[in-house]
């Protein structure tokens, strides 16, 4: 499990922040937001333009980090505008049974690596520093890693001047991970394993009308007559009352409709919420793992208020142990009922992330009514 | 610039519902000032006063008799504006606070042992629709203490016939150990201005609260000195000094390295501790908290079966009774339960 995420110098995040999965008030309600001692179910508010979609994009660089792989398109500037500093930094603590396990590595404005750390337990196993070429890897014998041939990692990443263009330097955790045979119990292992499942999902603002070669892919999928059936079954149960059938054309192509007297396109016509919905399907459902992390931005963006509390209780039900964070605007969700006040937060202006609990002295208790509390001002000075 | 926002909302704000009586606001006024955390500002609470009666017609006038048992949203905020200022109606979505004071007046003609207990059943959280602080018999309660800790208060109780506002104040006036204690800041103010005339209230407020911070012996006429220059003439000064002196010195605060506002939240903290007692001991019989339950005992407290063991213990006009219980004050209790304890 991811224990805790640190920041700094991102974006609009000159200061350094962080969430801290294990800071629980020990509250005896809606324990299915906590898994193991650790925070599984959390919702962001803050107002626009706090940083609400930068903190998820900055959760998931690990991904780019440790795969090369983007999961979510990401422009503009990298390193906060109002900053002198050069590298962004980050930092992520996961808890693998007893294991503690710390990476952490800073990023240029070009996302090249200044450095890189890894610790285990409070040692460091190996740390890179690419800006003045000093690298120590004295300690991989700890995670049975001696065997690595460093001397064809230093190669890689041994780029002059002149070369300036070549391929942007190998992370060593990437090279390690996919170079060196490690044990399948590995606590390294179990980190790619727990990153390779992560992800960020955003409704608010693009792809909804998902391009034409993803739909082929999902419409072979709902060939599958249960599958068809499935998807519909759970918009049913999130409260969109239709029928889908799904049809080949003359040219071969699948189009999928609302079954009526007559057919009705489905993609062209489905509401704003249907296609948020069947968007989230589409990428979670059908998937042949479970996700570790997901963050889900402005989740409910197009959802009526009650789609919105069904979606987190299938989430809760679904997918008990994902650290999930949603980020919302929906004030209705802000309610003990079904969250807590440790798992709700609010993104501030001045860019720090606090607990609802620790956003007023006074003493929440589950009969509270946080979202009246919320708006009438009592955690103004978080905001 | 072209006004693009309109008018703005006010959040944050306090209401106190009282029965335009100065004693609750004064009490109010000293909470906020020795729980700081609280972190409310006295000058910007809305002072409302009513009582219960009023109240609870202007809530049938906007809701329908019906609005208790329907379990109404109220909006006090707003009932109250309405008929206050039309033209600048309020919300209770503004409000972080909304705490309703009264006393249990079993002698109004308008005493209604139903609507009483509508308004206390549905009055449960101050961060909300607002709270109901019922007092027994009135505010002045929370002074009845003889000495500290006083066991006796277990069984303080006062016959219906005595409840009549006067005699029972007369009644705490002279058994109570806490009076000279919590009127010190007012007696201090009333010194400079009738006795000194000093008829500058802000220059008051500023030099009263410099002695209440004082929290030694050894600072006390320096401190006080400093305080009264510009404050009071100057050929009255050396006066007005010793008198300070004088009466600083005989209260417990400095000689206890404490400045007044920590003195006095100890003593709230006790007085407290004994009407949690207290109310214990009028709903569940028993007056002795084990310490380390002392937040459980709280919590199981109930107003609304409070309010039903007074109204059948004060039923009969004659042998009826009153059990002695401040309310109010629990308001610190629910705000942060650590504020009450050690």
């Amino acid at each position: 499990m991811l224990k805790k995420f640190t920041l700094k110098n991102y974006k609009n995040f000159k200061d350094e922040i962080s969430i801290d999965f294990e800071n629980t008030a020990g509250y005896q309600f809606s324990t299915d937001c906590i898994t193991d001692g650790t925070i599984s179910k959390m919702l962001i508010y803050g107002r626009n333009a706090t940083g609400k979609t930068n903190l998820g994009k900055a959760l998931i660089d690990i991904c780019m980090t440790m795969f090369g792989v983007r999961r979510y398109a990401d422009t503009g500037v990298f390193l906060n505008a109002d900053s002198i500093d050069e590298t962004a930094t980050f930092s992520y603590e996961f808890r693998f049974e007893n294991n503690e396990l710390i990476y952490r590595y800073t990023r240029f404005y070009n996302q090249e690596l200044r450095n890189e750390e890894l610790r285990i337990n409070k040692k460091t196993i190996f740390s890179c520093d690419f800006e003045n070429n000093k690298f120590d890897f004295k300690n991989l014998k700890y995670i049975n890693a001696e065997t690595a041939s460093i001397d064809r990692y230093l190669q890689s990443v041994d780029i002059d001047d002149e070369e300036e263009l070549q391929e942007p330097k190998l992370p060593f955790l990437r090279w390690l991970i996919s170079n060196v045979a490690l044990n399948s119990d590995s606590i390294l292992i179990e980190l790619a394993n727990y990153t390779r499942r992560m992800l960020m999902i955003t409704a608010g603002n693009t792809m909804l009308r998902t391009s034409r070669r993803m739909n082929d892919s999902f419409y072979e999928l709902l060939e599958d007559s249960n599958r068809l059936k499935d998807l519909e079954y759970f918009l049913n149960e999130m409260g969109i009352a239709c029928k889908l059938i799904l049809q080949k054309l003359p040219d071969g192509q699948r189009e999928l409709y609302f079954e009526h007297e007559k057919l009705v396109p489905f993609y062209e016509t489905a509401s704003s919420g249907t296609l948020a919905l069947v968007d989230l399907y589409r990428r979670l459902i059908p998937k042949n793992w479970d996700p570790s992390f997901i963050y889900l931005d402005e989740f409910d963006a197009f959802y009526h208020y009650e789609m919105s509390e069904k979606v987190i209780n299938f989430f809760k039900r679904r997918y008990p142990k994902c650290q999930i964070i949603m980020t919302s605007h929906n004030t209705n969700l802000m309610t003990n009922r079904l969250m807590r006040p440790d798992c709700l937060f609010i993104l501030s202006r001045a860019g720090a992330l606090t607990a609802l609990c620790n956003a007023t002295e006074r003493e929440l208790r589950e009969g509270h009514n946080l979202e009246k509390m919320y708006i009438s001002g009592e955690f103004d000075k978080y905001e | 610039m072209n006004d693009y926002r309109g008018r703005a909302r006010k959040r944050s704000q306090n209401l106190l519902i009282v029965e335009g009586h100065h004693e609750k606001n004064k009490l109010f006024w000293l909470i906020f000032k020795c729980f700081p955390e609280i972190n409310i500002n006295m000058d910007e609470i809305w002072i409302y006063g009513t009582n219960i009666y009023q109240l609870y017609n202007d809530i049938v006038k906007e809701y329908g008799e019906k609005w208790a048992e329907e379990n109404v949203d109220i909006d006090l905020p707003f009932v109250i504006s309405k008929k206050q200022y039309p033209d600048g109606l309020r919300y209770k979505e503004d409000f972080t606070n909304i705490v309703l004071v009264f006393d249990y007046e079993r002698h109004d003609t308008n005493f209604s042992e139903e609507k009483i207990l509508e308004m206390q059943r549905c009055f449960a959280d101050a961060a909300d629709v607002g709270k109901l602080y019922i007092n027994y018999p009135m505010i002045e309660s929370y002074r009845h203490l003889c000495q500290l800790p006083d066991d006796d208060f277990a069984e303080r109780k006062i016959p219906v016939s005595l409840q009549r506002g006067k005699e029972y104040k007369a009644l705490v006036k002279q058994e109570s150990i806490l009076g000279s204690k919590v009127d010190f800041p007012h007696r201090i103010d009333d010194l400079l201005e009738k006795r000194f005339g000093v008829s500058d209230i802000e220059k008051r407020k500023k030099c009263c609260g410099k002695i209440l911070e004082i929290s030694s012996v050894n600072s006390m006429e320096h401190v006080i000195d400093n305080a009264l220059q510009e404050v009071v003439a100057e050929h009255i000064l050396p006066t007005a000094k010793y008198q300070l002196v004088d009466w600083v010195a005989k209260q417990e605060y400095v000689h206890m390295n404490l400045t007044y506002w920590e003195y006095i939240r100890g003593v709230f903290k006790q007085v407290i501790y004994h009407n949690i007692s207290k109310a214990n001991r009028i709903q569940y019989g028993q007056y002795q908290i084990p310490e380390h339950k002392y937040k459980g005992y709280f919590e199981r407290l109930d107003l609304t079966e409070i309010l039903k063991v007074q109204n059948l213990a004060s039923k009969d006009k004659i042998t009826g009774f009153i059990w002695v219980l401040n309310t109010c004050i629990y308001f610190i209790a629910e705000y942060n339960f650590r504020l009450v304890m050690d």
